[in-house]
């Protein structure tokens, strides 16, 4: 009788242990659209409404906790905020001026006014955040019924947040700009000159701008953008989205890199919008011509070799 | 416990899993404490394993681990076969030694945290998996284990709460529960 419960009891550690290996080796070796992949796609399509509504039931619990997290976190950031503050009235100032002589080179080139409307953005709440390390992911609740598309670009009010990696019928699954698969064509808001945007191997939570030229010009506290494309189809994101700020700058190559703090605070958020017009639509146009205005005009080098690089 | 299974203690089982995968997915995951979160679902798997054996502890793992990997999108198989191995050695921790101890969650809590994660990091770096090296990978797993000690007690009881109703009757508890009860402990109270 023991032996005959030893013997089952590891037959059935064995077989599950078999069977792990077994899916992980067949789901490691298949492609993003092979069976296992499909399989998890229709699971996500089966429980991403129990999710939306778990969310929802839950979202008291939540604001709870983070409600006692964020009041531990306020009074340091009030003082910071009343800084950053003093130091926006005086950039404001100085923008607007720049803001009115944009306005007349797009009015030379007959275009309206850029803004992120043109892209049809869709408006969608984020139900699941995969906080691992290994995958920096959020789930939202809308999908491919929305007309949201895999790459699509996700943002929030702040800035760029990242793209969509997988939709289905009423949800997608978006991967961070953090996460070690993405890559941006961006730039520094004064400067013309284009670089990659990646995650910081070692800092998950920051980013490098690289592959800029070695004589462009970047000082901490600058924004950094989005390049867009001087051609459709090169970038996935429209220009001019505003990705992080300069933290500090490294030269130890021929090309400059800079690290990049994103604005978006990825550890919390709730709700994004998800920018359906894809290349070769009418808004992207609008966008890649903008790129080509002074402001963006040298997407040669480091766009160039943001095509080349995954997620554009 | 021999490894069979009742009706009722599956259905259990079933239900307080799947709430709490969906709560770590929906709440916990999103309320990070020193920058890290808990991670309920291998306590649940480590916690099953004690309290219904190895068997079971394995059975479990290897659903909880594909529930996750499935609603998460990650690597399938991954986590079923870490929290497999979790679930089958906190069964055998309590078939082989049935620790009695009240800290017994907390540290087997820490023990199972730390396997899953250090598990996971190992499984990602073998499959090729391109993610940061660096102080803030042992630092979260560090930070990660400390979060999950300090919810381990909770999550026992509330384990056993939901578990121990559905559980079938185990001859050595009852027989330590009678000595405790009956004063059989002491050989002077003996006839």
């Amino acid at each position: 009788m023991y032996d005959k419960t030893v013997r089952r009891r590891r037959a059935v550690l064995a077989l599950l242990v078999v069977l792990s290996l077994l899916l992980l080796t067949a789901y490691f070796g298949e492609a993003p659209n092979g069976r296992l992949h499909a399989v998890q796609r229709d699971f996500l399509t089966v429980v991403s409404p129990i999710q939306d509504g778990a969310n929802k039931a839950l979202k008291p619990v939540r604001d709870l906790f983070s409600w006692f997290g964020n009041t531990l976190h306020a009074k340091s950031e009030l003082a910071q905020s009343l800084k950053q503050t003093d130091k926006l009235r005086r950039e404001l100032v100085a923008d607007q001026e720049e803001k009115r002589s944009y306005r007349e080179l797009l009015a030379l080139t007959h275009l309206d006014q850029l803004g992120v409307g043109d892209y049809h953005p869709v408006t969608a709440t984020v139900v699941d955040k995969n906080p691992n390390l290994w995958y920096l992911t959020i789930t939202i609740d809308k999908g491919e019924s929305s007309g949201v598309r895999v790459n699509d670009p996700v943002i929030n009010e702040e800035g760029l947040v990242g793209r969509v990696a997988t939709a289905v019928g009423d949800g997608a699954q978006v991967d961070l700009i953090t996460d070690s698969s993405m890559g941006v064509s961006g730039r520094i808001g004064t400067s013309t000159a284009t670089g990659l945007v990646q995650p910081k191997v070692g800092e998950p939570n920051d980013l490098l701008l690289g592959y800029l030229p070695g004589n462009t010009q970047a000082n901490a506290g600058e924004y950094v953008v989005t390049a867009g494309s001087a051609t459709p189809g090169e970038s996935l994101y429209p220009p001019g989205l505003i990705i992080g700020q300069v933290t500090s700058v490294n030269e130890e190559s021929a090309y400059k890199s800079v690290n990049v703090h994103p604005v978006a605070n990825l550890h919390n958020l709730d709700i994004v919008q998800v920018l359906t017009a894809g290349a070769g639509t009418p808004a992207s146009n609008i966008g890649a011509l903008a790129a080509n205005l002074p402001a963006a005009r040298s997407a040669s080098s480091g766009e160039q070799l943001a095509s080349t690089q995954v997620g554009g | 416990m021999n490894g069979s299974v009742s009706g009722a203690l599956a259905l259990r089982l079933a239900a307080f899993a799947t709430a709490v995968v969906f709560i770590q997915i929906g709440v916990v995951s999103e309320v990070p404490v020193f920058g890290v979160n808990a991670d309920l679902s291998s306590l649940l798997v480590a916690f099953v394993g004690l309290l219904c054996g190895s068997t079971v502890g394995a059975a479990c793992g290897f659903a909880v681990g594909l529930f996750v990997d499935l609603a998460l999108l990650q690597t399938l198989g991954l986590t079923s076969l870490i929290f497999t191995l979790i679930g089958y050695w906190c069964g055998r921790l309590r078939e082989v030694r049935d620790p009695q101890s009240a800290l017994t969650p907390l540290a087997l809590g820490a023990t199972a945290t730390a396997v899953s994660l250090v598990g996971y990091s190992l499984m990602e770096f073998m499959l090729g998996v391109d993610a940061p090296v660096s102080f803030e990978l042992l630092r979260q797993i560090i930070f990660g284990i400390v979060v999950n000690t300090i919810v381990a007690l909770p999550m026992w009881a509330l384990t056993r709460r939901a578990l121990e109703s559905a559980l079938p009757e185990d001859p050595r508890r009852r027989r330590r529960r009678r000595a405790y009860t009956t004063g059989g402990l002491s050989p002077l109270s003996r006839p």
